[in-house]
């Protein structure tokens, strides 16, 4: 293309146009939110940005699990279900010990590190269950975790049921356990900061480190944008892939333990559709499925985006109808010019 | 290497494990069906009919009000000696079909369905002529089917919930209250109440009724009393509800509209949301955990209370309401459900007509539907 005859000021006006197309979704944002604020000046005031923020950090830790997937040219379903299957356990675990309809009655309240643990841990095993599957067997990870979504379902399933619980929501959480996750130790102008916001900064700060700084980090996008070659360059393909997926259960763990605070009332539906927020706010920033293409920016991005939709729209009052379309149009619209980069380089 | 792959066998034979350590603990209706067949000599009169073979069939598991009916049929089945397979829907239609003509082609000889759509009558409709070729019984119970399905068939029936009631109990019961408590509620002292109602499902009946009956019942009986109807807290919003835009009737929606809300509406700015109806006892709850994080309904000395309604009554809803942190619900009497569809199970199987003995039910003119009542519920006192 580019040794071609062509004026100097027609490639200027192509490249303003490609500046304005990588960039689109940030100006689409932009834009998204001076207009909102029109329509709505309650749109900018501390508490609205504080919810939104919120909300991006509640969301936030399963996305930044399920991306490392995605640079694998892989995905996870069974993100949602594992967030459900944690966010009961930890609900269960710290239940007041006063609960007339406490689930498992001899426990007391356990502490809360020991069940923030418990949840990654459970997350992580199923994690590096369905990682075996994909590393050995060389299944595409939709299959295995189609698979696995289906299994951890029928365990959520029968989990609400065991104990006093009979299939009752889990609800009538431990002071310390909401306090620990919805309450806050700092203020700004007035408006609490919840504290699962600085938990989901911290991860986000350690995932960072791990992509970027850590052998596993750059093996993980080698193995993303060529098994061959990075098998040849001495990555253990295995090894990595069953981490990378132990990695993103944890983080779907530790998404269920803040989920059972925050919502405070968890049955068999919880986290119910979660991986397609987490799958759509990665892609919209950026994380490719073509594979090791992928920045922790642009996941925080992502989800920052998809609740702006959701609160901006909530705001302006507009048909609940329409909502699905604008989200699905500025997925499928992110995805398009993502590829576009791509088709670009190549 | 070996090592490697011996640890993951393992992983893998673990997590195999614990799948079927649960699955044994927990005694759910599926694992003791075939059971249930073989002791129900020792539960002496019902012996001659132990050839019924039940299918039931649920819309979902995951459903919390659904779980409490099942556990409770389960029991009775069991008391009764009869031999009954429990199936999950899972919320899809063409599943439960699948489902309902394996379950004949294996020899079940009556049917109780909880069917998924309930916004046409055709899958209804076909449940039922499967059942009238298969020349076998069917119930349907708790989400409604229309008359004429029953009606076309002379062994079909239906036990279930007016429909519309609780969303007229909802809004009796909103109206109550706020008379009694008006000004207490109007915390900015406009004569008028804002509120945000939290819609379930679109397109389903019962989530219709009640977000339409709930307001409508409660502003009549308002103005009644003298007072202005209530307002929905965003004039702009025309629908006048939120709803869970993954259809769940979920409790993480209500608390993410919740925050939204909050974040702009405050006392502060004398625009707060004074009510809070939700079609649901999980999206009440849902929006309370949002209250509870704004500082309201903690019941810590001087933390206001927004008035929450919800629907179902549920356990934890009901220790909600008496701790005072939830005003009311209207109960759904799961048990009341469950005894019905038995006794009309136990007509079968003693040889009798569909329809015997439910004279102590309220039931529809014309047409074979028996109607279990809602009751309301606003702390142990009037339960």
């Amino acid at each position: 293309m580019s040794n071609s005859p062509a004026a100097k000021s027609e490639l200027n006006s192509k490249r303003i146009g490609s500046l304005v197309l990588d960039n689109s979704l940030y100006i689409i944002m932009i834009l998204a939110i001076i207009y909102i604020a029109i329509i709505n000046p309650n749109f900018l005031t501390p508490n609205s940005i504080i919810n939104i923020i919120g909300q991006t950090a509640a969301y936030l830790p399963a996305a930044l699990g399920i991306a490392g997937c995605i640079v694998l040219t892989g995905t996870d379903l069974s993100a949602g279900r594992i967030v459900g299957l944690t966010a009961c356990i930890a609900a269960s675990l710290l239940q007041t010990v006063s609960s007339a309809n406490k689930m498992w009655t001899n426990i007391g309240v356990l502490p809360i590190p020991v069940v923030i643990i418990i949840a990654m841990l459970i997350g992580a095993a199923i994690g590096c269950f369905n990682g075996f599957f994909v590393a050995k067997f060389k299944l595409h990870p939709f299959i295995v975790t189609l698979a696995t979504q289906l299994i951890i379902y029928t365990l959520l399933l029968l989990y609400v049921q065991m104990g006093n619980n009979n299939g009752m929501a889990i609800s009538n959480l431990d002071a310390s356990y909401t306090n620990f996750v919805k309450g806050s130790i700092l203020n700004i102008g007035g408006t609490p900061i919840p504290n699962y916001v600085w938990f989901a900064i911290i991860l986000t700060a350690l995932m960072w480190f791990i992509w970027n700084k850590t052998t596993f980090g750059k093996n993980m996008f080698a193995l993303g944008a060529n098994e061959e070659a990075a098998r040849v360059s001495g990555v253990n393909v295995f090894l990595t892939t069953i981490m990378v997926f132990a990695l993103a259960g944890a983080m779907y763990g530790f998404t269920g333990f803040v989920e059972g605070a925050r919502i405070g009332s968890n049955t068999a539906n919880t986290g119910f559709n979660y991986e397609q927020d987490a799958i759509a706010a990665c892609v919209i920033g950026g994380v490719s499925f073509v594979g090791g293409i992928g920045k922790i920016r642009g996941i925080v991005v992502g989800v920052f985006l998809l609740r702006l939709i959701f609160v901006g729209l909530t705001m302006i009052s507009i048909d609940q109808n329409l909502q699905y379309l604008i989200k699905g149009g500025i997925i499928l619209f992110a995805c398009a010019v993502d590829m576009r980069k791509y088709l670009a380089k190549k | 290497m070996k090592l490697k792959k011996l640890s993951a066998l393992l992983l893998a034979g673990a997590m195999c494990l614990s799948i079927a350590a649960c699955s044994s603990s927990s005694g759910g209706g599926e694992s003791e069906a075939p059971e249930s067949a073989a002791p129900a000599t020792t539960e002496g009169t019902e012996t001659t009919a132990s050839d019924l073979n039940v299918g039931v069939f649920y819309y979902t598991y995951s459903d919390v009000y659904i779980t409490s009916v099942r556990t409770a049929l389960d029991a009775a089945l069991d008391g009764m000696g009869i031999t009954y397979q429990d199936y999950d829907g899972n919320n899809t239609q063409s599943n439960q079909l699948d489902q309902v003509n394996t379950a004949i082609s294996n020899g079940a000889n009556l049917l109780v369905v909880n069917i998924v759509e309930t916004s046409s009558p055709d899958a209804a409709q076909t449940v039922c002529d499967a059942a009238s070729t298969a020349g076998i019984p069917v119930i349907f119970f708790n989400r409604e089917v229309d008359d004429s399905v029953i009606n076309s068939y002379d062994n079909a029936a239906f036990v279930g919930t007016d429909a519309a009631e609780a969303g007229h109990m909802q809004g009796e019961m909103i109206a109550n209250y706020l008379t009694e408590n008006y000004d207490t509620v109007d915390l900015n002292g406009d004569g008028t109440i804002s509120y945000v109602m939290f819609k379930g499902q679109e397109g389903n009946a019962e989530a219709e009724y009640r977000t339409q009956y709930a307001v409508e019942d409660a502003d009549a009986l308002l103005e009644e009393a003298g007072h202005p109807a209530l307002s929905f807290y965003d004039p702009a919003n025309t629908s006048k509800y939120l709803v869970d835009q993954n259809g769940s009737w979920s409790a993480a929606a209500a608390t993410n509209y919740m925050d939204t809300i909050l974040s702009a509406y405050s006392e502060a700015n004398g625009n707060m949301v004074e009510l809070v109806i939700a079609n649901n006892d999980e999206m009440a709850k849902g929006a309370i955990s949002s209250l509870q994080a704004a500082g309201y309904n903690t019941g810590a000395e001087g933390s206001k209370t927004i008035p929450v309604f919800g629907v179902d009554a549920t356990e934890d809803a009901q220790a909600l309401i008496n701790q005072g942190l939830m005003t009311g619900s209207i109960k759904q009497d799961a048990e009341g459900m469950a005894n019905t569809i038995a006794t009309l199970v136990g007509n079968i199987n003693a040889g009798e007509e569909l329809m015997a003995n439910t004279d102590q039910f309220i039931v529809d003119e014309g047409v074979a539907k028996i109607r279990v009542p809602y009751a309301m519920y606003t702390g142990e006192e009037s339960a």
